[in-house]
């Protein structure tokens, strides 16, 4: 069996723009839930709203797609009434850090168990572009068309700093780790979190020079800065290059968790 | 095996031509009757996915599958005693 088969053939192809980074995600998520030999009728996937969050629907086990924000709400109360059932929960940038910012930082703090898929593309995409907090400093949106003047929300390090037991940070460029990393976050006992930052050609990469899906692309290939490099940097007292974003696996722990099944 | 593309479900971005350690896919030229210009193949025998899949029991490189956002990348099964082109790149 492949990750193919997990697909509902009949709702393809996916209504995501041409060269949309969520597809990617979903292939790897599936291909590490795949690998894993989960079986459909323990698997649930779960989302808010967003053009992230139309992922379930795609995927033929039964899937929760509730309200903007809310996702891990849902999911929380699953993994408490149905510890032995599976959960995954696909999320973006302006569902998990924007409006469920508050349900996000309390999962982790609980550490219920399950697998958070968080695809970051920089931008609100499904409703016309406006800024997310993942926006970065200088990003010209619909809500910020002089650039955009806030500070950047970090994810990971949130989830660190709030107790999650499994913590990474790829890219939908870098699909074998990617897939690797979803694989140790639904291995790993406890709130895991794996954030994806993907391309988002049409919201976000049509107003920031970055149009065509290679840009974006090539841009995430030439930013990211693995973990380890960036930490001997530092230790070396070296300077890092500007606008890069560390990529790797923050943390892996094993503090106790929630909803696990005894 | 033999590696196809879907053309109901590929939108054109061209991502599989980024990622091809061995340049298989390459920038097409006329559009289909959705109005999408197809990634054209060439040479597909050369991906060592189509000769060994079968062999090593499974996906070896599989990278332009993994990253098509639109599930458009399959490998077939070749009919039975259909004639089959080798070619190997060193």
């Amino acid at each position: 069996m492949s990750f193919r088969d997990w697909y509902r053939a009949d709702r393809l192809p996916t209504i995501y723009c041409a060269g949309c980074g969520n597809g990617t995600v979903i292939n790897c998520a599936l291909h590490a839930v795949d690998t894993l030999g989960w079986r459909w009728e323990d698997t649930i996937f779960v989302s808010g709203i967003g053009c992230s969050s139309r992922a379930p629907g795609y995927i033929r086990t039964d899937s929760l797609h509730t309200t903007h924000g809310r996702a891990l709400a849902f999911a929380t109360g699953i993994k408490l009434a149905r510890p032995e059932l599976h959960v995954v929960v696909f999320t973006g940038d302006g569902d998990l850090a924007a409006i469920g910012g508050n349900h996000f930082i309390h999962a982790c703090r609980r550490n219920v168990d399950m697998t958070v898929i968080c695809m970051n593309n920089w931008i609100y995409g499904m409703t016309g572009g406006q800024g997310s907090p993942t926006t970065p400093r200088g990003a010209i949106t619909t809500t910020t068309p002089y650039g955009s003047g806030e500070g950047v929300f970090d994810l990971s390090a949130l989830a660190v700093a709030a107790g999650a037991n499994h913590v990474a940070r790829w890219t939908s460029y870098h699909v074998k780790e990617l897939t690797n990393a979803i694989d140790a976050g639904l291995r790993t006992p406890g709130f895991s979190l794996i954030e994806v930052l993907t391309q988002c050609p049409t919201a976000y990469g049509r107003r920031n020079k970055l149009r065509e899906v290679s840009d974006t692309i090539e841009y995430l290939k030439t930013h990211a800065i693995l973990l380890q490099r960036y930490n001997r940097l530092v230790a070396e007292g070296k300077p890092v290059p500007e606008d890069m974003f560390t990529v790797g696996e923050f943390v892996r722990r094993n503090r106790p968790a929630m909803g696990v099944p005894p | 095996m033999k590696l196809a593309i879907d053309s109901s479900r590929c939108k054109g971005c061209n991502l599989c031509m980024l990622v091809c350690p061995y340049r298989i896919f390459k920038e097409g030229k006329e559009q289909n009757e959705r109005g999408i210009i197809l990634p054209e193949l060439d040479r597909p025998e050369r991906c060592p996915n189509c000769r060994l899949q079968k062999l090593y029991g499974r996906t070896l490189c599989g990278l332009c599958q993994m990253i098509c956002p639109d599930q458009a990348i399959r490998w077939d099964d070749e009919a039975k005693n259909e004639r089959q082109k080798v070619e190997v790149e060193f």
